[in-house]
């Protein structure tokens, strides 16, 4: 951390003394550079942190621009100053909300849908501001901009415009450290992980969308003074392609990678772009091979080169889980009932009537072979997989057509078959994400204060697993069994009612099995939950289970004790791979 | 009446290029998952393909094997160098194909220039038809499209090629165990899809300005269709070139060509938004 506090400021001392240092062309191109940086660092935010690409972002750079030029023109004050960084920050925030919202909703992971909307959008923009002459002055622009008051465009304009780069990036560095920024990144990781432990992800993505869109209007508000006349191609698709190359280049993980990107091809461009007539697509062929070959670009290339001979340098320190949370005081009685629940995928009856009820806490296994529908019960309980025909109440709430980031509101829990964590980032990251998830007040995303939970049941789960408290170590590097554990620790983190856990002990080995054994029966008498597992391993059922479902094709088959179901006929038939 | 019968041909005309230009984009999209984003650019290439025949004082009719020579070379050497490296990584092809996208249009802008060309009316009579006089080639150009479609859906529902395709987009895995060439059919489906784009470009091309960038309105375009129209039927994909070529073209005539866009889009955001798998989705 102290590390690229140092860098940072290394950096921004240089941008100041630059003008003391060339001639003042220089500095007031390289002002407009920065200005570019800036609104990578707004694409760096959605792209390297929160995993979707915007790609027409120079829109919200443009309306900036646009709302500058326009209040600018004649005579002002620094009133009307005031007023043109608000609105340039506002408008395009607004906007790219609005976008996100509708466009996250429905869409899980990176998918190319936002992607599109957004070149799509500033296309619009680019025809709008054409075609809006009354406006915007159409093809020729704005023009007749005035610099702000007593501000030499020129001159020290550019101090102005190095601050309100130093403001954003130390704003993007706060934001990307608090549980908001944590919880963006956990999505570029695995949204679907992310909704099952109850956060309406698309609200985090539209919001980081919309500080993207604030970063890049403000970008925008310097621009028009700095140049004098604002035209079409600020917001125009050919810019927006500009800014994502600069950023890919640059280094989209960080904050200062966008800027170097930016601030580098810039003054190569400058250079290059009249005498060599191939410089565009030499540039466009860097795009194709830091895609393919360096995603970090020139700072990640730079930073892996300083871990080489520093290894340490960059780790950063944890603060102390200092303030214990009170752990759950009532737990919800138990009504879980499905009601001839039917889902049918293409020809294939995946649950055909389904009918059961659990009225008791405690361990309930459910049983089955493959393809008897077990996983998809539980879809249809957790809102993943939509049913058609039936009902399923969890007490007294109806779960159709319940979306999967609600049911944790009500007290479900779920562990998806395959362990779902989140491999890029630390063990420590991931257990404070789940943590936090249904906890935190809406300014506790912004506040650093969470870092500092603890709760006992993690102090239990960690002496149960012990490499839970390596906390620098990431997820990724677990083993498999090590990852069932997290994502065990993960789901019960939230002291859900009702913990659905889908094969919690596929992968483990004989040690590790007795300890996920041990660790969840301890559970279920310490909560008083209740539980839902999903098992293969009749050794595993034989040791939790008070309870027993079995399905088969869609259907529920038998219940009850172990004993009975093992002495159920039809059962056995299943079993033994006769025909019912 | 008259206006009405005008605006139902360039209805059903700008309906079905849009349909032939969305069918290559959903193939690739739909079949090998990888959201194409130079896929206007291999309409604008075939565009030129027409300008360079043209300006060679050869037949129009060169134009079509001249594209599609183009389009599988450059979209062979694009799976080959790129695509087939990122299957399994869809936000990364979005990526690779965005930069292959820029690169293209760079390339022919530093060969051709950016300037406007013109391909000059190949069939520049009218027909009457329904007591209008409408281009005789616009009405050739919707023909050519319903005879391709129809030859494409019967050849992907009867041929052993089709059914290969099919089994591989249902379960690779056991496609290649069975001996199915999966490699080898991507590459295919892929080099397909991007000619089909190509050959549109050369039937559009003495219909529109040729430029570097008209690619771009084209991917976009498509993209709506696949939105609204929904992946993997081809009912869908005719509707939603109805709906989009309909509204652009509706709202075009009422206002301006910024409206239309404008409606375009707004539709698309709504279908994302509430019917998120198209129109067809029972969800």
């Amino acid at each position: 951390m102290a590390f690229s506090l140092v860098i940072n400021i290394v950096i921004f001392a240089i941008l100041i003394a630059i003008p003391f240092l060339t001639n003042s062309y220089s500095a007031y191109q390289l002002g407009l550079y920065l200005l570019y940086g800036m609104v990578g660092q707004g694409i760096a935010l959605c792209w390297g942190k929160g995993g979707f690409l915007p790609l027409g972002q120079a829109l919200f750079f443009g309306i900036g621009a646009y709302i500058s030029g326009k209040l600018l023109q004649g005579d002002i004050g620094w009133g009307i100053v005031l007023l043109v960084l608000l609105l340039s920050i506002i408008v395009p925030a607004t906007i790219a909300a609005l976008v996100g919202l509708l466009v996250f909703d429905r869409q899980i992971g990176s998918g190319p849908y936002f992607s599109l909307i957004t070149l799509a959008l500033s296309l619009l923009g680019y025809q709008l501001a054409n075609s809006q002459v009354w406006l915007t002055g159409g093809f020729n622009g704005l023009t007749g901009i005035s610099g702000l008051p007593g501000i030499d465009s020129y001159g020290n304009l550019y101090f102005f415009i190095v601050g309100a780069l130093l403001l954003s990036t130390v704003f993007l560095v706060y934001l990307i450290r608090t549980p908001f920024g944590q919880m963006l990144e956990a999505i570029r990781e695995n949204e679907e992980r992310v909704q099952f432990l109850g956060i309406h992800t698309s609200w985090v993505k539209a919001v980081a969308f919309a500080i993207s869109g604030a970063v890049a209007g403000l970008a925008g508000a310097f621009f028009a003074p700095h140049q004098g006349i604002v035209t079409p191609q600020v917001v125009g698709f050919i810019l927006s392609a500009e800014l994502v190359i600069w950023t890919a280049v640059g280094g989209r993980f960080g904050f200062i990678g966008p800027v170097i990107g930016a601030v580098a091809i810039g003054f190569l461009a400058s250079g290059l772009r009249d005498s060599f007539a191939y410089w565009e697509v030499v540039v466009a062929l860097v795009f194709v091979l830091v895609v393919l070959r360096m995603p970090g670009g020139l700072s990640g290339m730079s930073l892996s080169f300083f871990k080489r001979f520093f290894p340490n340098i960059f780790s950063r320190e944890q603060a102390p889980r200092s303030k214990i949370i009170p752990a759950k005081q009532s737990i919800l009685k138990p009504s879980l009932i499905f009601e001839n629940v039917s889902v049918n995928i293409g020809p294939v009856s995946v649950l055909n009537e389904l009918s059961f009820s659990i009225k008791s806490s405690g361990i309930h296994c459910l049983i089955g072979p493959n393809g008897a529908g077990k996983t998809s019960a539980l879809n249809a309980l957790t809102g993943k997989l939509s049913f058609n025909k039936g009902e399923i109440f969890w007490s007294d709430n109806s779960l159709k057509g319940v979306r999967p980031f609600r049911t944790p509101k009500i007290g479900i829990g779920r562990k998806l078959q395959v362990p779902s964590i989140f491999p890029n980032l630390s063990i420590r990251q991931n257990i404070d994400i789940a943590l936090w998830v249904n906890r935190l007040r809406l300014n506790e995303f912004f506040s650093m204060s969470p870092y500092s939970w603890d709760l006992k049941l993690l102090d239990e789960l960690q002496s149960s697993f012990l490499f839970l408290r390596e906390d620098q170590e990431l997820a990724g590097n677990l083993s498999v069994g090590q990852r069932q554990m997290l994502d065990f620790t993960m789901t019960v983190l939230a002291e859900p009612d009702l913990i659905l856990l889908d094969e919690p002990c596929a992968g483990l080995s004989k040690g590790e099995t007795e300890e996920m054994i041990e660790a969840i029966s301890k559970l279920a008498l310490s909560s008083g939950a209740t539980f839902i597992i999903v098992e293969h391993d009749m050794q595993v059922v034989e040791l939790l289970s008070e309870h027993v479902f079995v399905m088969h094709q869609g259907k529920m088959l038998a219940e009850g004790s172990l004993e009975e179901i093992r002495a159920n006929k039809e059962v056995r038939a299943i079993y033994a791979g006769g025909s019912k | 009446m008259e206006a009405l019968i005008t605006f139902a041909l360039n209805f059903i005309y700008s309906s079905a290029t849009l349909a032939l230009i969305v069918l290559g984009l959903a193939m690739v999209f739909g079949l090998l998952g990888v959201m194409n984003m130079a896929h206007g650019e291999f309409v604008m290439l075939g565009a030129y393909s027409a300008y360079v025949v043209q300006s060679l004082g050869l037949n129009f009719i060169w134009a079509v094997p001249i594209s599609i020579l183009v389009c599988v070379i450059v979209g062979w050497f694009m799976e080959w160098s790129i695509i087939r490296h990122l299957y399994k990584r869809p936000f990364d092809t979005l990526l690779a194909t965005w930069g292959v996208a820029i690169l293209i249009r760079k390339g022919v802008e530093v060969i051709f220039s950016r300037d406007y060309k013109s391909v000059n009316q190949v069939m520049p009579g009218t027909v009457d038809l329904f007591g209008i006089t409408y281009p005789s080639y616009r009405l050739v150009l919707v023909a050519i499209i319903l005879c391709l479609f129809t030859v494409l859906f019967l050849w992907y529902q009867k041929s052993k090629t089709g059914l290969r395709i099919k089994a591989m987009v249902q379960n690779p895995e056991l496609a290649s165990a069975v001996g199915i060439d999966t490699a080898r059919l991507s590459t295919a489906t892929f080099i397909i899809g991007v000619s089909f784009a190509g050959l549109a470009g050369v039937l559009l091309a003495p219909l529109v300005r040729v430029e570097p960038y008209i690619g771009l309105d084209y991917l976009l375009s498509s993209f709506f269709i696949l939105i609204v129209g929904g992946l993997g039927t081809l009912e869908g994909l005719l509707i939603g070139s109805a709906v989009i070529g309909g509204s652009d073209a509706l709202i075009s005539t009422i206002f301006d060509k910024t409206a239309g866009y404008l409606s375009v889009l707004l539709i698309s955001i709504l279908f994302l938004w509430l019917r998120p798998n198209g129109i067809f989705s029972r969800h």
